[in-house]
């Protein structure tokens, strides 16, 4: 060998002296280590590849060398390590097979797969190894190149002596031949133009390769040059094109350039290349190497057009990978060009899919999202998720996919609705597969259709039929019912009148209100409550955000339940806890669990597009325990119109999911670290206990209305059902307007009469009497359930031996009464029913009824008391003096303001009674013949009552008032026609005690007055001394009495005549004031002026001259007519008898003044001709209610008309010496004629 | 008159854009994406010193076959973006001066909303019947 290559060209060289591998060979260092990538050792056929690449480039010292293509033609053929990669590079010369040679086994050793390389060599064979590539490059490659440098330049320097002329004459000598046989054969392919190897232009190029390798580049670049010259100026362009190539990369890589980088050399060299030649790789090559230096030079934008500009239509993954370069050089510039860089990733990430390199394509697609991620931009992220779920499923990626997917889906897409069942369907597929794949047993959460967790409601209890032939049942509450947060509250209000009534006024601290149907604004924070056997409606609001429709099959809600038995003592025993995931899984009939927990499945339910629409699931349970509803399961499926036919298909498309119902309660916000940080309750409408069976209510009502005339009686029925297994006590009932109905008072005898034989009587019990005198009726208002001043609110409905029993009804009657106001009122009855055996989870239920009563005008009833100015004649004598002063005219005004003409036709005024506890009606005065007419009313009529009213006898004047509770109320009955209704009786006394109070508070009445003085003795008690006289002085002018107008109606519907009862209440209260039944309308409150002064305290300890005027009640006698004979006798005495009594309850001083009133003329005229005999004024004193008989004697001097109401009387009371008198009322003018004879 | 009207976050995201809706709304987001480029490159165009008394209306931002595209850039680097039919030559660059003044003040509006996120969607009800006024007009 030595003799062969001579003694500098050979080398031994000692390897694999290794020989067992299964030393020690860990810590053996890893010479390739530091060149290959951590991430291609993941890819074996990367890694050969890097492998092979690192091991070229390390044996010949720099990056990228200059190889010349043609001899790289040459080489390429017999390189056993020849792959197919532009980039590998192979050695220039022949002459150099040992070298080659002598690497092979390294290189085959660094090629083996197995992952610990070396594994053969020993330390010492490493060293060897190192050792023997500096000999050789030292003593052997360098060397050779110096020595070929040396013989080129030689050569070429001779060659320049001859010169160029020499050069270039003998070429158009003989080239002469070659030029035109070239145009000939090469026109198109002048890149076909061969050299011989030793021609001049090759052995420079050679030599400018050879300074290149040894990093000369100055030289390589001349060297370079003038053989690109020498090629342009023979046309042989392939040769051109390499040599500008390389020279511009030497110019680059010359450190301490003394000449821009040439960018133009480049650009000719590609386009040569590309256009010229026709050889794409080499034009690729050299595109690559441009735009490395141009991003080593910051020129990302020229590097970025340079590849762009590669990319063509034929090879994707070439394009591809350009792309997504151009796409790193946009994100790398100054100014980051994200939009660009994302849009050239996705075109990148698309030739890469195209090519098959499913990998890449997505990791580009999933740096574009990068971009767009949480961007508006919504149809340019839509396409790049659903790429990405398309490449991440053929990836069997599918968890990735389902990713993607869900989030093109969940959100409000603007994409079409053909391209959202596209997705819709991929998006199923994808799932159906994943979930095949996975096996797993718990279901996937699924994003469709959106779930409105905190809109759900659950609703406990049956479904209602609302009415049941004639019976009309309690409205209670629905599921279909909106939340009303005042009407919940008026509900509970209500519910907290009952309860104290029950308890014994106290509300238990366990106190709870009722609730029937949770949702978002009821109060949550409690575990809800609900019955055994009974079911739980949970509504969840579902939202299709596409535009296509979706079709959940076999929807059913998902539970968690532990059993619990809450008879025990302390809570109960806790048993195991059962939920029905795995049944739900299976969408198989889940009648396993059915005897714990039945679960409704409802077998299909389409969303339509862009719909919100509620399913509502039932749940009932069949034990007692704690239930958690977890949320729902079902099949999510599409449906195309055309294909639900075909069966396969759409069990194709069909997924089981489950979607969880998470609600958040509402944020709290009542101390300071929740004001301060965002905290929420807890929300448990979802978690509800069920306890042991509670007797469940039904309330029918029969022939109830809903429409009446304005204060009319009607009998009704009422049913109440135990549908329980469970027997019921402590049936009451309480209502927003009690005076509406009334069940009778427990005197009145409860004679169980079916609604129907009760239906053509009348409401009222009646007597028949001709129309008389009043009959009395002595009632005490206890016997009504009326015990204080207050109206009672809740009312204790008489069960039958206070319980009933399962499955028992109990019919009784109602009546109702048309309320006042005419308009439409809504009335709330609330059944309040408690178990009879105490369970302390839940102690009472509640039962709801709302009815809506339209009222129409009927009847208005005007009324007025006045005193009574004669006195009685004729009996007088033997009633005694206290009878004569207490009697009052009561004046009835009733006018039809019914305004349906044709409904009504004409109204009966039947009877008015009183009632009161110190009047009462005592006679009606109108004329026998005219009662008849008067009591008819027509429509718009009008008819007038007058009544004379008396004291009652049985009370002893204001003793009664203040004996206390006991008092009892006088009923009067004043009948015009043949029947007596007897009013104190059910129902007319129900209503009258149920009548709703006037607005302002009853002046004089027990409670009120002695609160009034109460209080004003505690403000001023200086005062007191006047502010009873206050009292005695307005008590004299106050009546308490309730006049209760009956009548009948006569209206006409259907053809058929019907009769409709109805009262009236009026309640006078004071003399000479109007009292209307229709409460007038309240005038629109007028805006009171804010006052920041306190208000100057008003003097109402001072009565008003009007009150004290009523004081004295005064009346004349005297005859009408006097004869007198005026020629016998001139003056005529007639003897006149003033009565005065006393209206207070106190002594009063009264000045009598006879004398005439001197004020004006006329009066002298007319009164002039007669006067007063005898003494002119009188001082007296009156005890209270006395009644004074004053006798006095007038004076006439001829005949003529007088009027002799000229006395004028002031009182005062007696112990107040500060007041003066007051004038009184003065009588009527009474006229006396005297007749001359 | 305007077949596209877009607002866009200083972060480049739309805050709301609406288009004609019987063409290809594909079309004018791209359109609108497309010409934030040219938005970009017009605003860094303009030295820092006179980024202050900078002209808000940017002009026509470039032409394509069918359209023409007109920026506008806000003092918070919020874009306008108003795309027109190109067949419409009645309106002039003052025209389009005053539609995106028209829709600056009532962006103006949407901002001093208290109830308003920034950087959310808009979704007033005065903004968008400005924005349909100004679609409806040429129509």
């Amino acid at each position: 060998m030595k003799q062969r290559y001579g003694p500098q060209g050979c080398y031994l060289l000692k390897i694999n002296s290794r020989s067992d591998a299964t030393g020690a060979d860990e810590q053996m260092p890893d010479p390739w280590s530091q060149y290959l990538h951590k991430t291609s050792i993941h890819n074996p056929e990367l890694y050969e590849e890097s492998a092979v690449n690192n091991a070229v480039e390390n044996d010949v010292g720099a990056v990228e060398d200059g190889f010349d293509s043609a001899a790289r033609d040459d080489m390429s053929e017999s390189h056993p390590l020849q792959l197919d990669q532009p980039t590998e590079t192979c050695y220039p010369g022949n002459n150099r097979s040992q070298s080659v040679d002598m690497t092979r086994p390294q290189k085959q050793s660094s090629v083996t797969p197995a992952t610990p390389r070396w594994t053969c060599l020993t330390l010492n064979d490493h060293d060897r190894i190192r050792q023997f590539l500096q000999e050789f490059t030292f003593r052997g490659l360098l060397p050779h190149i110096e020595k070929n440098i040396r013989q080129l330049n030689d050569q070429l320097v001779s060659r320049k002596g001859l010169s160029r002329s020499l050069f270039s004459a003998t070429k158009k000598l003989f080239g002469g031949g070659k030029v035109p046989e070239k145009s000939i054969a090469d026109l198109k392919n002048t890149a076909g133009l061969l050299y011989p190897s030793e021609a001049p232009e090759l052995q420079i190029r050679k030599m400018a390769d050879l300074c290149f390798l040894v990093q000369h580049y100055e030289l390589a670049y001349n060297c370079y040059h003038t053989a690109k010259k020498d090629f342009l100026s023979d046309q042989a362009m392939l040769y051109a094109a390499g040599s500008l190539e390389m020279a511009a990369v030497s110019a680059f890589l010359q450190s301490g350039a003394p000449r821009p980088y040439p960018a133009h050399y480049m650009e000719t060299a590609i386009q040569t290349y590309r256009d010229v030649c026709k050889n794409m790789l080499l034009a690729e090559r050299c595109c690559l190497l441009s735009a490395e230096i141009s991003k080593s030079q910051a020129k990302y934008s020229e590097a970025a057009t340079l590849l762009i500009k590669m990319t063509s239509e034929d090879c994707d993954l070439r394009s591809a990978l350009l792309l997504e370069q151009a796409a790193h050089c946009f994100i790398n510039m100054r100014t980051p060009m994200v939009r660009k860089f994302a849009f050239h990733m996705i075109l990148a990430g698309h030739r890469f899919s195209k090519a098959g390199q499913k990998r890449h394509a997505l990791r580009c697609y999933c740096q574009a999202l990068q971009v767009y991620k949480g961007k508006c931009w919504t149809l340019a992220e839509d396409h790049i998720n659903f790429t990405i779920g398309r490449q991440s499923f053929t990836l069997r990626q599918p968890e990735n996919a389902v990713a993607a997917f869900r989030h093109i889906l969940i959100n409000d897409s603007k994409q079409s609705a053909v391209q959202q069942a596209a997705f819709l369907r991929e998006y199923l597929y994808v799932y159906k597969s994943m979930s095949q794949l996975s096996g797993e047993t718990s279901l996937p959460q699924l994003p469709l259709p959106c779930l409105h967790s905190s809109q759900t409601r659950v609703f406990f209890g049956h479904e209602r039929r609302l009415a049941e032939g004639e019976k009309q049942a309690a409205t209670h509450v629905t599921l279909d019912q909106e939340y009303d947060r005042d009407l919940s509250q008026l509900w509970r209000e209500l519910e907290e009148q009952v309860v104290p009534a029950v308890n014994r006024g106290t509300v238990p601290v366990t106190f709870q209100p009722s609730q029937c149907c949770l949702n978002s604004q009821t109060d949550n924070l409690r575990y809800p409550l609900a019955v055994v056997e009974e079911p739980i409606i949970v509504e969840v609001v579902f939202r299709n955000p596409l535009k296509v429709p979706l079709v959940l099959s076999a929807l059913s809600l998902l539970w968690k339940f532990t059993l619990k038995d809450f008879s025990g003592p302390q809570g109960g025993t806790i048993g195991e806890t059962i939920t029905n995931e795995k049944e739900a899984a299976s969408s198989k009939d889940n009648a396993a669990l059915n005897d714990i927990m039945d679960t409704q499945v409802i077998p299909e339910f389409t969303v339509s597009p862009e719909e919100t629409k509620v399913a509502r699931l039932k749940l009932l349970p069949r034990k007692t325990g704690e239930l958690h509803v977890l949320g729902v399961v079902y099949n999510l499926d599409t449906t195309d119109v055309g294909s639900s036919e075909d069966s396969p298909a759409s069990e194709l498309m069909c997924v089981r999911g489950q979607q969880n119902l998470e609600i958040q309660g509402p944020r709290l916000n009542m101390t300071k670290e929740e004001k301060t940080s965002v905290s929420y309750g807890p929300d448990r409408r979802l978690d509800p206990i069920i306890t042991p069976p509670m007797p469940l209510l039904e309330v029918f009502f029969i022939n109830f209305p809903t429409g009446l005339l304005c204060g009319e009686i009607r009998k009704a029925w009422v049913e109440f059902v135990n549908v329980s297994a469970v027997p019921l006590t402590g049936l009451r009932v309480a209502s927003t307007h009690p005076e509406f109905f009334t069940f009778g008072s427990a005197t009145s005898d409860l004679t169980p009469v079916t609604p129907t034989a009760a239906e053509h009587c009348s409401a009222y019990k009646t007597l028949a009497t001709p129309p008389s005198v009043a009959a009395v009726a002595l009632v005490s208002p206890a016997a009504f359930g009326v015990t204080g001043g207050d109206r009672p609110a809740v009312t204790e409905i008489p069960l039958s031996r206070g319980v009933l029993g399962p499955g028992e009804a109990l019919q009784i009657p109602l009546w109702l009464r048309g309320p006042d106001q005419e308009g439409v009122h809504e009335i709330n009855f609330l059944f309040y029913y408690e178990s009879t055996e105490k369970t302390a989870k839940l102690s009472h239920r509640v039962l709801r009824h709302t009815a809506f009563i339209c009222a129409s005008r009927s009847l208005s009833v005007r009324a007025t008391a006045s005193r009574s100015n004669t006195l009685q004649g004729g009996e007088r004598e033997q009633r005694g003096t206290e009878e004569k002063n207490s009697s009052m005219l009561v004046f009835v005004d009733v006018e039809n303001i019914n305004t349906s003409e044709a409904g009504v036709r004409e109204f009966h005024i039947v009877q008015v009674s009183s009632s009161s506890r110190q009047w009462k009606l005592h006679q009606c005065i109108n004329p026998a013949g005219d009662k008849g007419e008067n009591s008819k009313l027509a429509n718009r009529e009008r008819g007038k009552l007058c009544f004379r009213a008396t004291r009652c006898r049985t009370e002893e004047g204001g003793t009664a008032a203040t004996s206390g509770a006991i008092e009892k109320y006088t009923f009067a009955d004043l009948n015009l026609g043949n029947e007596q209704i007897v009013s104190s009786t059910t129902p007319c006394a129900d209503f009258f005690f149920r009548r709703s109070l006037p607005s302002e508070p009853r002046r004089g009445g027990v409670s009120t007055g002695s609160a009034n003085q109460m209080r004003r003795h505690s403000l001023t008690p200086h005062n007191a001394n006047e502010d009873g006289v206050t009292s005695i002085i307005r008590k004299c002018s106050e009546v308490e009495l309730d006049i209760i107008v009956l009548w009948k109606a006569y209206v006409v519907e259907d053809n058929k005549q019907l009769i409709l009862e109805g009262q009236l209440h009026v309640a006078l209260q004071t003399i000479g004031k109007e009292v209307c039944s229709l409460s007038q309308k309240e005038e629109t409150q007028e805006m009171v002026l804010l006052k920041f002064k306190p208000d100057v305290p008003p003097p109402i300890s001072k009565p008003s001259l009007e009150q004290l005027s009523h004081l004295i009640k005064t009346c004349l006698h005297y005859p009408e007519s006097y004869d007198h004979p005026f020629p016998l006798k001139s003056l005529c005495m007639v003897p006149v008898t003033l009565t005065l009594s006393n209206c207070s309850l106190a002594q009063v001083d009264i000045i009598i003044d006879l004398r005439h009133k001197t004020t004006s003329p006329e009066s002298l005229e007319v009164h002039g001709s007669f006067t007063w005999l005898g003494q002119t004024q009188y001082k007296l004193q009156l005890q209270a209610q006395e009644v004074y008989r004053l006798s006095l004697k007038a004076c006439f001097f001829q005949a003529g008309v007088y009027n002799l109401g000229t006395p004028r009387v002031f009182a005062k009371l007696a112990q107040t010496s500060a007041m003066c008198e007051t004038s009184q009322q003065s009588a009527m003018p009474a006229l006396i004629i005297i007749n001359g004879v | 008159m305007a077949v596209c009207i877009a607002v866009i976050a200083k972060e480049n995201y739309p805050l709301y854009i609406r288009s004609v809706p019987t063409q290809g709304e594909l079309k004018f987001h791209y359109t609108v994406h497309t010409s934030l480029d040219v938005v970009e490159e017009k605003i860094s165009g303009v030295g820092k010193a006179l980024a202050d008394q900078r002209e808000l209306y940017l002009g026509l931002l470039y032409p394509t076959e069918d359209y023409k595209v007109y920026g506008y850039v806000t003092n918070s680097k919020v874009k306008f973006v108003i795309v027109v039919d190109s067949s419409n030559t009645s309106l002039r660059d003052n025209e389009i001066r005053s539609m995106f003044r028209k829709l600056h003040n009532s962006f103006t509006d949407v901002m001093c909303n208290p109830f308003y996120n920034p950087g959310d969607q808009i979704q007033s009800k005065a903004f968008d019947s400005i924005v349909s006024a100004m679609m409806v007009q040429a129509c």
